[in-house]
């Protein structure tokens, strides 16, 4: 313990002593993480759009024509108690020629030439979100299909699946941002400890021979390198309340659709920032330090 | 207490001790003396692990060297109380601060250490420069704080590397008063020097190093 609030004395004694250096290593990191919260603030949006739309997506079941209404019935039983399903909307023959009537308006004459409704009964189903993949879905339509009195089942499979490569090209890119600049931060770290290091290499040596074991020499610079990623941390979530406050008060001037887009950033962004700062900046510090040798 | 069995040292090529036994008992007090460049304090060094022998056995303070782990070589140390030659004070501390770095290392509460420091800042009469950096001490003032941190944590072995080399006679005669009583105190004193008359009539043992070996032993 004792030795804790030393090794925390001798930090911040050492922070304020190179203070110059100290600030532009704070301020780089702060700069590296307020690009990846952003990014993840656009991911975030992204994803909520993408949900939005996904929610409209559906699949249409085509009943055989002349099914009996008993084995519908037992159709939509069926498909009602799949847990990969959540909604089943039935659609009659006759409302199904209704609507297409709707659609048609004027033209719907043509439709007086049939004797009989034309048009098959359906279901509209909508999948789970987690199961929003193509092959996923495939899978599902062919099971769906393969019961019997299913004539076909209809999807936007194209649609899916440029659905599908934003999420995965957000997804990947998010991960390639985020580790890019973790590293990034871990380097700047490391430099500037192990210059400090460097300085002070003397006066280690001296701690050495006084008898100083590896934690007593160790502490000092692996706290300094996470109070430069706290801080570095703190800063740039401070940064990243301010612009989207005022982002999201003034876009809506200009774009009024962006509004209903955005979502507000959850709180659980602007607290991982610093740790996640301090936990690289230490990591950094830990690098440079190295092992300690007598 | 210190224990050479059969040891040598080389730089690179250069012998610097060949073959060197010697024992010193616990609470005794001994002087190294020699010639500049005989290795006095190349010994001493072995002592407190700087350097390691390429040869023979060091048994310091129960401590086997050869068998030193890095990390154990710490709680070595910490029995040792060390004057070095080139002071090895830290500039950026006061005098305060870096006799009671010792006692940091040590582990010790800050308001004991804020005592013993005071205690043996007196001991050497630099009490009042306890807030000054070593920069603005006199070589003889900077030599006395070396002394006061290599005694403060009242050491099992005290190792001194011509601990008056900046000294007038009269200081001199303090600091040997000081070694004195901490010797009477139990503590095992070794001083490396060239200074004659700091071990004339003290009756003390004393090594004669030149040419790579212990040539004689004397009392002084
Ligand atoms: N790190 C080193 N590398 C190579 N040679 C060294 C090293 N340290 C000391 N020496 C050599 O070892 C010899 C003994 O040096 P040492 O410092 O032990 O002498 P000393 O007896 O203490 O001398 P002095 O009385 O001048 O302090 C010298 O010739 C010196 O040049
Ligand atoms: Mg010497």
């Amino acid at each position: 313990m004792r030795i804790f609030i030393y090794s925390l004395q001798t930090a911040f004694k050492n922070l304020w002593m190179e203070k110059w250096i100290n600030f532009l290593t704070v301020l780089s990191v702060s700069i590296g993480l307020l690009i990846l919260s952003t990014f993840a603030a656009i991911t975030l949006n992204m994803d909520a759009v993408i949900k939005r739309w996904a929610m409209s997506f559906g699949l249409v079941v085509y009943v055989e024509d002349n099914l009996s209404k008993e084995k519908e019935n037992k159709l939509k039983d069926l498909l009602q108690r799949d847990p990969d399903i959540l909604e089943v909307k039935y659609i009659s023959k006759n409302q199904a020629l209704k609507e297409l009537r709707n659609i048609m308006g004027d033209e719907s004459a043509i439709l007086e030439g049939f004797e009989n409704n034309p048009l098959p009964s359906s279901f509209e189903l909508k999948l789970k979100s987690e199961l929003l993949h193509p092959d996923l879905v495939k899978g599902k339509a062919s099971q769906i299909k393969d019961l019997s009195g299913i004539e076909e089942v209809q999807y936007g499979e194209k649609w899916l699946s440029s659905l599908n490569k934003i999420t995965e090209i957000m997804k990947i890119s998010t991960i390639l941002l985020g580790s890019i600049i973790l590293v990034a931060i871990v380097f700047v770290t490391y430099s500037t400890i192990k210059i400090f290091f460097y300085r002070r290499k003397d006066e280690i040596e001296t701690l050495k021979l006084l008898g100083a074991t590896r934690s007593f020499i160790r502490f000092p610079f692996l706290l300094e390198g996470l109070l430069i990623g706290l801080a570095g941390g703190i800063i740039s979530s401070l940064s990243l309340f301010g612009i989207y406050t005022i982002i999201a008060m003034k876009i809506p001037l200009f774009m009024p659709s962006i509004k209903a887009i955005m979502v507000s950033l959850p709180l659980s962004i602007y607290l991982s920032v610093p740790p996640a700062g301090a936990v690289m900046s230490f990591i950094g510090s830990f690098i440079a330090v190295g092992k300690i040798r007598y | 207490m210190i224990e050479f069995s059969g040891v040598s040292k080389y730089y690179d090529q250069d012998i610097i001790l060949k073959d060197v036994s010697v024992s010193i008992e616990k609470a005794e007090m001994v002087f190294l003396t020699g010639p500049s460049g005989a290795g006095k304090t190349t010994l001493l060094k072995l002592i407190y692990c700087a350097e390691r022998p390429d040869e023979g056995h060091i048994v310091v303070a129960g401590w086997d060297i050869r068998k030193l782990k890095q990390r154990t070589i710490p709680f070595l140390r910490r029995n040792l109380g060390i004057v070095f030659q080139d002071f090895r004070l830290l500039r950026n501390k006061t005098v305060f601060e870096n006799v009671a770095l010792a006692l940091r290392i040590h582990d010790m509460h800050p308001t004991e250490i804020k005592e013993d420091v005071f205690e043996v800042l007196k001991d050497v009469k630099l009490s009042h420069k306890a807030n000054t950096y070593p920069a603005h001490l006199s070589g003889g003032e900077q030599q006395r704080i070396v002394i006061a941190r290599a005694m403060v944590t009242k050491p099992t072995v005290l190792l001194a590397d011509e601990p008056t080399g900046n000294l007038d006679a009269e200081t001199s005669a303090t600091i040997m008063n000081l070694f004195r009583d901490i010797n009477t105190r139990g503590t095992t004193v070794l001083i490396a020097t060239h200074n004659k008359s700091l071990f004339q009539g003290t009756g003390c043992r004393i090594l004669y190093l030149r040419e790579n070996q212990i040539e004689k032993e004397l009392i002084g």
